[in-house]
């Protein structure tokens, strides 16, 4: 019999069968069984006086999926903390680069699954630019529409996860009805509730049809009204409101300087949008306004992140009905081969997703797959806060910090 | 012989277990029951009658033990229901009428269960500390007044009384035993091996230490008032309207007592020990099957619990909120009362009881047969069977109602005590859960001096009232 020797020897990961069998007490332990990589991990790791390591994740009820953090707390105040990453990693970027153009669009889709048009917008529209496609008015007007559609979705979800993570078990119903009226609506017209797989290269993969435009005039005729509603749900709550003030503030600089995109930029005093300052699609014919909140010194906390997402709902509402009147009539779909082999190049196209700028860098080098992409995800620059903002906190406002970054992990972890 | 076997042979696995089983409960049982009783049945009941008081005591403590689990059941069913309603779902309808048998069937399904202690658990520790848990919450039963007793004419004295065991110093027994509570939590996080458990414990002990404060000084001016701390004599100083309830003269204290209560009952807003979006499950982390059964069973028997408390401090425990005697007395009609003593009835009774029902059962049933063509008559008679009924079930629950005076308290009571219970389930539908930090300062800084307030201004009152008054 030969002896097994360890070829990894200390620097086995974590995640190596033999240290799970070895662990005598069976419960993952957070410290790494490996001697620490690099000094932050070694200050990291070493315990001062009644201090402790909490595993919070990966399969924990509100880390938003299966983000992982490892918290060193003192009582319940969190003295530090290190996020792992990565237990959701399936190579999408990786993947695209062996699918052909078309199939990327379905291998991206599942990456932000809250609001996947967003995932598949960016990515089109950096093909449309490699390959110099002019893409029809009413397909553009279709994409706004939908997109503003599953924005709300979107922020009326986050305002119930939000609700949900501080202890309210109800809200989060409710706005589940918002979220289901919308996707059966998308439903109507791309056949799914989910991964919509919808925008096209070119256009969008089939025309409103009676069932949505029903459907929509339905919910349109009271959706201002149950926004309200759900608004007045939360917001005279003492014990919410007082939970999210003054807690994981973000000033303009340190905002600006961690790149942070999106509703949280905006929530800090930082009129940024990427339907403003970069315009594309027919956002500059639409008439709408950037909410900006935190505009102070300290900048936003988390109930002012809270409350700018449940603005940009009153602005999509205006933006949908704007694009309802100026609906023109027309192809959805641009003339192209079925085939498509763009001219070596590369583009870079962002959209604003309703958690940030969404952006997608694509190099082609004239075959039917693209050679390179990379997928810039606004959950993951803004996952970054995260030690910033809940250092220092007690753990039950770890909750209000992440609900309000409103962190996706399919996008975060690609 | 063979032709049993074979038709025990068609029998389902479960009949195989039940068949043996009805045997030995309706044929062996009574058998064995009446030998027994034959030999020491004469001894014993000497026995238990020169210990009456033991053997109150003991049915007191089995009656409260068994009330304990339905009324945990009622309460998780009740909870899964209206907060279902509440957002916008249907809740549990599979088992049974519209769900009600689910937490029964729930109930059933943790006992199943294997009985699971995680690696470098404190196995000792960790198998009791549910059991501490669960047994405060139900000694705290004990002393509980559910109805009052009846008055005896001749002496005039207050005889019986639905109560496990009338302390006079009920209350302080309450606090004492609920008090004990926390050691279990503290110990099932201890013991756990887990570090959620581990701040879900502590969190407990912190948070129930700190609300045992204000709770204990808030009934402190009711106890000035009322000069007694036991429920049953507090109970029967809330006779007659509603007005004389404690409530309006103690709103402070009744306000102070329902927040400290949610906090002590570990009720949302007040739910951070088991705060699922923080710390998982807190002090049940790691508990499985009966175990945890028993921790929520405790929980719900809490709820009851601290919902009867509010009721019979502060809301007049078993009495109605209208003094009915008191309007006849106004309107100068003798009041209502029912003497139900069958010897004076006699044969008439026997014959009525004979009669009535058939004579019943045919006049309810004939409109339906005269009105619907098509219905042949013994549809007709089992419907007026039926109708019939519920009328009789109708008036003899009246007559009980009137007759007996402790079914109308204890009626009175538990409509009250589970408005209060849906209120905490109310609450529980509605609230975010508050953080460590404000629940400690609520308490200390808000609750404890307003506590304080109440007792200086109650002390105060009855000074000046005797003074006035003397």
């Amino acid at each position: 019999m030969t002896t097994f020797t360890d070829p990894i020897g200390q620097h086995a990961s974590a995640d190596d069968p033999r240290i799970m069998l070895d662990n005598q007490i069976g419960a993952f332990e957070a410290v790494p069984p490996y001697p620490p990589r690099t000094e932050r991990e070694a200050e990291f790791y070493s315990l001062r006086d009644g201090e402790m390591f909490i595993n919070m994740g990966p399969q924990h009820p509100s880390t938003h999926g299966v983000l992982r953090v490892v918290l060193k707390i003192n009582g319940e105040q969190v003295v530090d903390l290190d996020p792992v990453l990565g237990y959701l990693h399936r190579g999408v970027e990786k993947l695209c680069e062996t699918s052909d153009y078309h199939h990327v669009i379905s291998q991206v889709d599942p990456l932000e699954y809250v609001s996947s048009l967003f995932n598949e917008w960016a990515p089109v529209m950096a093909f449309e630019k490699l390959l110099d496609v002019e893409v029809p008015r009413r397909a553009e007007y279709i994409r706004v529409l939908t997109g503003e559609l599953l924005r709300i979705s979107s922020h009326a979800l986050f305002q119930g996860w939000m609700a949900l993570d501080l202890g309210g078990l109800t809200p989060i119903l409710y706005s589940f009805i918002e979220r289901d009226e919308i996707v059966e609506m998308l439903a109507a017209i791309t056949g799914q509730r989910m991964l919509f797989n919808y925008f096209r290269i070119g256009g969008v993969n089939g025309d409103l049809n009676h069932e949505f435009m029903s459907r929509l005039g339905d919910w349109m005729s009271r959706a201002a009204k149950q926004h309200e509603a759900n608004i007045g749900l939360l917001n005279e709550n003492e014990i919410f409101v007082r939970r999210m003030r003054g807690i994981g503030k973000v000033d303009k600089d340190t905002a600006l300087r961690m790149a942070v995109t999106g509703p949280n930029l905006r929530a800090s005093g930082v009129a940024y949008d990427v339907r403003r300052a970069h315009p594309y699609s027919v956002y500059p014919e639409l008439d709408f306004d950037i909410p900006v909140r935190g505009r102070g010194p300290e900048g936003g906390d988390s109930l002012d992140r809270y409350l700018l997402r449940l603005d940009e709902v009153r602005e999509s509402l205006r933006i949908i009905d704007q694009c309802l009147h100026a609906m023109p009539d027309g192809p959805i779909m641009a003339r192209l081969p079925r085939l498509l082999r763009p001219r070596p190049g590369r583009a870079w196209a962002a959209v604003e997703a309703p958690r940030g700028l969404y952006g997608t860098y694509a190099i082609s080098d004239g075959t039917d797959q693209p050679f390179r992409m990379k997928i810039h995800d606004p959950s993951f620059v803004n996952l970054q806060l995260v030690g910033m903002l809940m250092r220092g906190n007690l753990i039950a406002d770890t909750m209000a910090v992440m609900a309000s970054l409103d962190p996706v992990m399919g996008g975060i972890d690609k | 012989m063979s032709s049993i076997s074979r038709s025990l042979g068609h029998v389902s696995p479960a009949g195989k277990v039940i068949i043996p089983l009805l045997v030995v409960v309706f044929v062996v049982a009574p058998i064995l029951t009446v030998l027994v009783g034959a030999v020491i049945g004469p001894w014993l009941l000497d026995l238990l009658g020169s210990n009456l008081g033991i053997v109150r005591f003991l049915v007191a403590i089995t009656g409260v033990l068994l009330f304990s689990i339905p009324a945990a059941f009622i309460i998780i069913y009740m909870e899964l229901k209206v907060i279902a309603y509440m957002n916008l779902r249907v809740g549990p309808n599979r088992v049974g009428p519209a769900g009600a048998a689910h937490s029964v069937v729930a109930g059933l399904k943790v006992l199943s269960k294997e009985d699971f202690s995680p690696a470098n658990a404190d196995r000792f520790v960790f198998t009791w500390a549910p059991v501490l848990v669960f047994l405060t919450a139900v000694m705290t039963f004990l002393v509980i007044p559910f109805g009052p007793g009846y008055v005896d004419p001749a002496t005039g004295e207050r005889v019986g009384g639905l109560v496990g065991q009338d302390f006079n110093i009920g209350l302080l027994y309450l606090f004492a035993v609920g008090g004990m509570t926390v050691v279990g939590l503290l110990l099932a996080g201890w013991s756990s091996f887990n570090k959620y458990s581990l701040l879900g414990g502590l969190r407990s002990a912190a948070q129930m230490v700190s609300y045992e404060i204000p709770l204990t000084l808030s009934v402190v001016g009711l106890i000035l008032l009322a000069g007694t701390m036991s429920l049953t004599e507090i109970a029967h100083q809330q006779e007659g309207w509603f007005t004389s309830w404690f409530v309006f003269r103690q709103p402070l204290g009744a306000l102070i007592f329902f927040i400290a209560a949610t906090a002590e009952a570990n009720r949302t807003p007040f739910d951070l020990t088991e705060a699922d979006s923080e710390i998982v499950a807190g002090f049940a982390t790691e508990y499985s099957g009966m175990r945890f059964g028993f921790l929520f069973f405790a929980e719900y028997v809490n709820v009851f619990i601290v919902s009867a408390l509010m009721v019979t401090l502060f809301f007049g425990s078993w009495n109605a909120p209208v003094n009915v005697n008191d309007i006849l007395n106004q309107l100068h009609i003798a009041p209502i009362t029912v003497d139900l003593d069958p010897g004076s009835l006699g044969v008439g009774l026997l014959l009525l009881v004979m009669a009535v029902p058939v004579a019943l059962t045919l006049l309810f049933g004939l409109p339906f047969y005269l009105t619907r063509s098509r219905m042949p008559a013994w549809q007709a008679v089992v419907i007026g069977f039926v109708l019939f009924n519920v009328v009789a079930m109708g008036i003899a629950f009246l007559l009980a109602y009137i007759g007996l005076v402790w079914l109308a308290g204890v009626i009175w009571f538990f409509i009250k005590s589970f408005m209060f219970v849906f209120v905490f389930v109310w609450m529980r539908g509605t609230f975010p859960r508050v953080r460590i930090d404000h629940l400690m300062g609520f308490a200390w800084k808000w609750l404890l001096p307003a506590a304080l307030l109440n007792l200086f201004l109650t002390a105060t009152a009855i000074v000046v009232v005797k003074v006035l008054h003397p």
